[in-house]
């Protein structure tokens, strides 16, 4: 996955769109156009601590003067929305990065089917206008615990009939059942999921016998399995035939960069796709979020994958 | 073999030879980058420290891409020529001409009339400032990456000249680029 430029936008526009949600509208001070984006991409914001935080564009991905992003305040999370909700106003500066997209829509699709629950109904808002504006075959299926879902009057407008919300506060409210909804393989017909693990793992169960290229999936969390135990492992340089060791308690990019290797990362959690390497001969223990599985077979991501004992890689 | 063929000839290029003339070139940019991977900034005034490099840029704070690598990197040169060849699409290596402008090609300084590919080994002056050709700028990857953009094979050759900054000073676009004489060097 290629490096990206990072900018110093600003911060334009800010909004609520919930009491959690704030809507941030970002341009560059200086260039006209910001860089290409297409719908489902997201861009890394870094904080002033360094660590950077995904988040996707929601606006028109035709419009290249401004990107916009959606921010739901965490109190319980890591840090980095209470840091955007409390310090980012208009007029601030904003380290954003050039949009990357690991969610796109497939050309290939006749209908989309699009899964969102709470805010990962974002990645969707850039899709809709996209789907909207081609006339194409589409469906959202909304769940929110809100009374109120963020953007629901937006896409209301938008999408019509294409969009069910699914309120999950009140209990006699229909909910969206995947099992279901994705009971038949559809041939042309590409789903698309957003949100909670606990969606997520419902889709994916509910999906198991559909193409695995029809299945596509945006995960902004890492992958959290309390009974993984981390082994030690060794990695061999292909081109130069060193042996580096990895303890347990290290990532094999970590190793590398201590080692002099020149190597690009960014959210460090197996999710956006940019320390992705090369490897031969060896068994990877896969815990990102980003490949597929016809990239397992020969790519790994250097940050949270592991390996059985050694693996080769291409550096 | 006969006696006089293995006797050792000095070629002709061995030793830098500072006959190249030219004089009258022109700084037209000024760009610097605070972190690898940000956006080059455009000034219109910088301090270049000797030994260091641009006051504020990735390298002169050791935080830059290649800043691992040993070498020569205080500041990187590119020529306006070279850029104004690649919307000329010359060479011809790739589909279409290639616009990349000063803020994008992640040199600092882009320079007018000064043939930096000469200028390996030997002293010039930027204004007030002397700067010491170092290795040839190569062009990498990561540059066709950061601007989606496929530069690196029309950026061979020509990708411009690494430089350390020998006597440091305020350095402004206009300034008068020339050779300078290492025997007036060896008098600072």
């Amino acid at each position: 996955m290629s490096a990206r430029m990072i900018m110093k936008l600003h911060v334009s526009d800010v909004y609520d769109e919930a009491p959690d949600v704030r809507v941030l509208t970002l341009r560059h001070p200086i260039r006209r156009e910001l860089p290409e984006s297409t719908p489902g991409a997201h861009v890394d914001l870094r904080l002033p601590n360094g660590k950077i935080r995904q988040y996707s564009l929601i606006g028109d991905p035709t419009d290249r003067t401004q990107y916009r992003i959606a921010v739901k305040r965490e109190d319980d999370g890591r840090g980095g929305s209470r840091w955007v909700h409390e310090s980012l106003k208009v007029g601030s500066e904003a380290h954003v990065s050039a949009p990357r997209n690991n969610f796109g829509l497939s050309s290939e699709a006749q209908k989309h089917v699009l899964v969102a629950g709470g805010i990962g109904v974002t990645p969707f808002l850039a899709m809709v206008q996209e789907l909207s504006a081609a006339d194409q075959h589409y469906t959202l299926h909304y769940s929110s615990r809100q009374p109120v879902p963020p953007f629901s009057d937006f896409l209301k407008d938008l999408c019509g009939d294409s969009v069910s919300i699914y309120t999950t506060h009140d209990p006699q409210a229909p909910r969206f059942d995947a099992e279901t909804a994705f009971k038949t393989v559809e041939d042309g017909t590409h789903i698309y999921c957003c949100g909670p693990a606990s969606l997520i793992d419902a889709v994916k169960r509910a999906t198991a016998h559909w193409p695995p290229e029809q299945v596509h999936f945006e995960v902004f969390e890492p992958v959290i399995d309390e009974n993984f135990t981390p082994e030690p492992f060794d990695i061999r340089i292909a081109s130069t035939d060193a042996v580096l060791h990895v303890p347990a308690d290290r990532s094999a990019l970590d190793v590398l960069r201590e080692e002099g290797f020149v190597l690009p990362s960014s959210c460090e959690l197996g999710v956006c796709g940019t320390c992705k390497c090369t490897y031969s001969d060896g068994t990877v223990i896969h815990r990102d979020q980003v490949l597929s599985t016809a990239e397992r077979q020969d790519q790994m991501m250097l940050c949270v994958s592991r390996a059985r004992v050694r693996v080769t890689l291409d550096l | 073999m006969p006696e006089n063929s293995t006797k050792k000839q000095v070629p002709v290029y061995a030793e830098p030879s500072y006959q190249t003339e030219w004089q009258g070139g022109r700084l037209e940019h000024i760009h610097i980058a605070p972190e690898a991977s940000y956006e080059m900034e455009e000034l219109q005034e910088a301090n270049c420290v000797a030994g260091k490099g641009i006051e504020g840029d990735r390298y002169y704070k050791g935080v830059g891409t290649y800043s691992p690598k040993p070498d020569v990197r205080d500041i990187t040169l590119i020529e306006a020529e070279a850029l104004e060849h690649l919307v000329l699409n010359q060479p011809p290596m790739q589909d279409e001409p290639i616009v990349l402008k000063p803020v994008d090609h992640r040199r600092n300084l882009t320079v007018r009339g000064v043939p930096l590919n000469h200028l390996v080994g030997k002293y010039f002056t930027v204004g007030e400032v002397i700067f010491k050709g170092g290795r040839l700028n190569f062009p990498c990857r990561y540059l066709e990456e950061i601007l989606g953009l496929p530069v690196y094979l029309p950026l061979y050759n020509r990708s411009g000249l690494n430089c350390s900054i020998i006597r440091g000073g305020t350095i402004r676009p206009g300034d008068a680029i020339n050779p300078l004489d290492p025997s007036i060097v060896k008098t600072l």
